[in-house]
């Protein structure tokens, strides 16, 4: 018998740690599954050039910020996917590890994984957008917190499913709807008025706006400025908690 | 460290579901598991077995009583509890996108072992369970038994002081059950700690230390395999196959189990002999052998392991 029981923060450094690495094993051995990761965004934006090639610039922007956002469905997807096939949950936490460091290692293994693609976006998009420094800092900076929104979102949606079928649907469902039919490939100012409160409150279409707003495509009232980044940042803080919390309480079930 | 590794008092759990009538999967199980000892829960399905590992491993919430492990209360304070165990869950697998070798060292690595120490007892835990030849292959490509195995493997590496293993050889052939039962002793010797269910009667008596027969939620017996054996009444068994409709004429050797239309009788060895003759005078054959768990549990539970 050979157990030593190392301290809470060490075990949960260590096991974040540990289990990124298990996700970028999984996923490096998974290839086409990287592959797919780009399949949307590059249909999309072939659509745009085709269709209005003037657009190309905030659809690259929207690639990168829909990228970030997919990666939520992935977590859900691989969460859910281990939980329920692979007793993953009982294998894994029903010893030292904790259940934050499972949620944040899943979450940043599927980032790590899925950064060459955010690359390949990211350095065609400096070609195309007009960044300067200031709103490249600023796109990575916004997609960043739609990945941390995002993948908390997945982590708790992941828990209420019972079977992988259902989630596949409903996963693609939420995601796609959230992150293409809102403003975020295309300018704010193509979507109707009356509703842009309502999708400057969703992280992924806030994030985009702000983007274009930086770069001189939309054009944003102070109100709307405040009500995105307060929004985005607000639901980014809470949903975090929130998944941080449930994957505590999801440990053992009732 | 206490020298009780596992106790349970009066656990009840009752499963509430919508529009479904509530299930009372635990009744009041009261048992205990000292340190160094491999226990085995035996049961038919439903029996309640893998409800009581859930929650002794502190993944399920009781309805009442207590259960501690190592002195910790489990349901107080499970963070507590969990640095000292490990799981083997029921229909566990491992990660198909990993390859053995990459699947124990990184569960080793999560549980916060360092790398050296977890690279060596990869190694030695895949040579155990006869995974050498296997272990850079993904395991999406590897037999239901491998990964069975594969998932036994990562759990015994861990060398926790208490190990909860549920149905750990489902699925395997018999020589890598084998290799599991000596992993197991192996691990015992060295001080962890095994709390094991299983269905396999005999994996249950040759590798048990003790056993509890679980039915309907409750403990019915627990003892040794020696001990339950004991209790049925008589060390041989004499099978008639055709015997059910004359089970009368037989009562007065010992209990009388019918099944269909055999019977078997459990016998002491002087009355053997008058048994046979008067089997010989009935005109029915007989198959004579020693009395097994299987007995034991017939007349704990009175129905077969296997029968649903």
């Amino acid at each position: 018998m050979r157990n030593e029981v190392l301290p809470a923060p060490v075990r949960a450094f260590a096991g974040t740690r540990a289990f990124l690495w298990t996700e970028v094993l999984v996923q490096k051995n998974e290839r086409l599954a990287m592959a797919t990761s780009m399949v949307v965004q590059s249909v999309i934006l072939v659509f745009v050039y085709i269709l209005n090639p003037g657009l190309l610039g905030v659809a690259f922007v929207g690639a990168i910020i829909f990228s970030t956002f997919t990666m939520g469905q992935r977590v859900l997807n691989e969460a859910a996917y281990l939980r329920i096939d692979h007793k993953s949950i009982d294998f894994y936490l029903a010893g030292p590890m904790t259940p934050e460091a499972y949620f944040l290692g899943m979450s940043f293994g599927i980032l790590v994984v899925y950064i060459p693609p955010l690359i390949v976006f990211g350095v065609l998009a400096t070609f195309i957008v007009p960044l300067t420094v200031a709103t490249g800092l600023l796109l990575l900076g916004l997609a960043a917190t739609v990945w941390v929104f995002a993948a908390s979102l997945g982590y708790v949606f992941s828990t209420f499913f019972r079977d992988n079928r259902a989630i596949w649907a409903y996963s693609s469902l939420f995601f796609n709807v959230f992150g293409v039919l809102v403003p975020v490939f295309y300018p704010l100012g193509l979507f109707p008025e009356v509703l842009r409160p309502i999708v400057l409150l969703m992280p992924p279409s806030a994030a985009a706006a702000l983007v274009q707003s930086a770069i001189g495509v939309t054009s944003l009232t102070g109100g709307e400025v405040a009500l995105a980044v307060g929004g985005l940042a607000v639901e980014t803080v809470a949903m975090f908690l929130v998944a941080i919390y449930w994957a505590r309480r999801t440990v053992r079930g009732d | 460290m206490p020298e009780t590794a596992l106790a349970s008092v009066d656990l009840k759990k009752v499963y509430h579901s919508r529009g479904a009538p509530a299930v009372e999967a635990l009744r009041g199980v009261t048992m205990d598991v000292r340190r160094g000892e491999r226990v085995a829960l035996l049961g038919r399905n439903g029996a309640g077995k893998t409800t009581f590992l859930k929650i002794a491993s502190t993944l399920l919430k009781p309805t009442s009583g207590s259960v501690e492990l190592f002195g910790i209360d489990v349901v107080a304070a499970p963070d507590k509890a969990r640095p000292y165990i490990a799981v083997v869950p029921q229909e566990g697998k491992p990660f198909f996108h990993l390859c053995p070798r990459e699947q124990v060292y990184t569960y080793l690595r999560a549980r916060g072992i360092g790398r050296e120490s977890a690279k060596a007892r990869t190694e030695e835990s895949l040579e155990r369970m006869g995974l050498t030849e296997v272990a850079d292959r993904l395991s999406i490509t590897l037999s239901g038994g491998q990964r069975q195995r594969t998932m036994v493997a990562t759990v015994i590496a861990t060398e926790a002081p208490l190990l909860f293993l549920d149905e750990p050889t489902i699925g395997m052939d018999p020589f890598a059950r084998r290799d599991v039962w000596a992993s197991l002793r192996s691990l015992t010797q060295k001080g962890s700690t095994i709390l094991l269910t299983t269905h396999y009667l005999d994996e249950a008596e040759v590798l048990s230390h003790r056993l509890y027969i679980v039915e309907n939620g409750q403990v019915l017996v627990s003892g040794t395999a020696d001990d339950l054996k004991r209790s049925v009444g008589g060390t041989l068994k004499v099978t008639l196959p055709n015997g059910a409709s004359q089970v009368e004429r037989f009562r007065s050797f010992g209990e009388c189990v019918t099944d269909g239309s055999g019977v078997t009788v459990i016998v002491q060895p002087h009355r053997l002999g008058e048994l046979m003759d008067l089997a010989v005078k009935s005109n029915l054959t007989a198959t004579v052998g020693p009395v097994t768990l299987e007995e034991a549990f017939l007349r704990a539970v009175g129905r077969s392991i296997d029968e649903e």
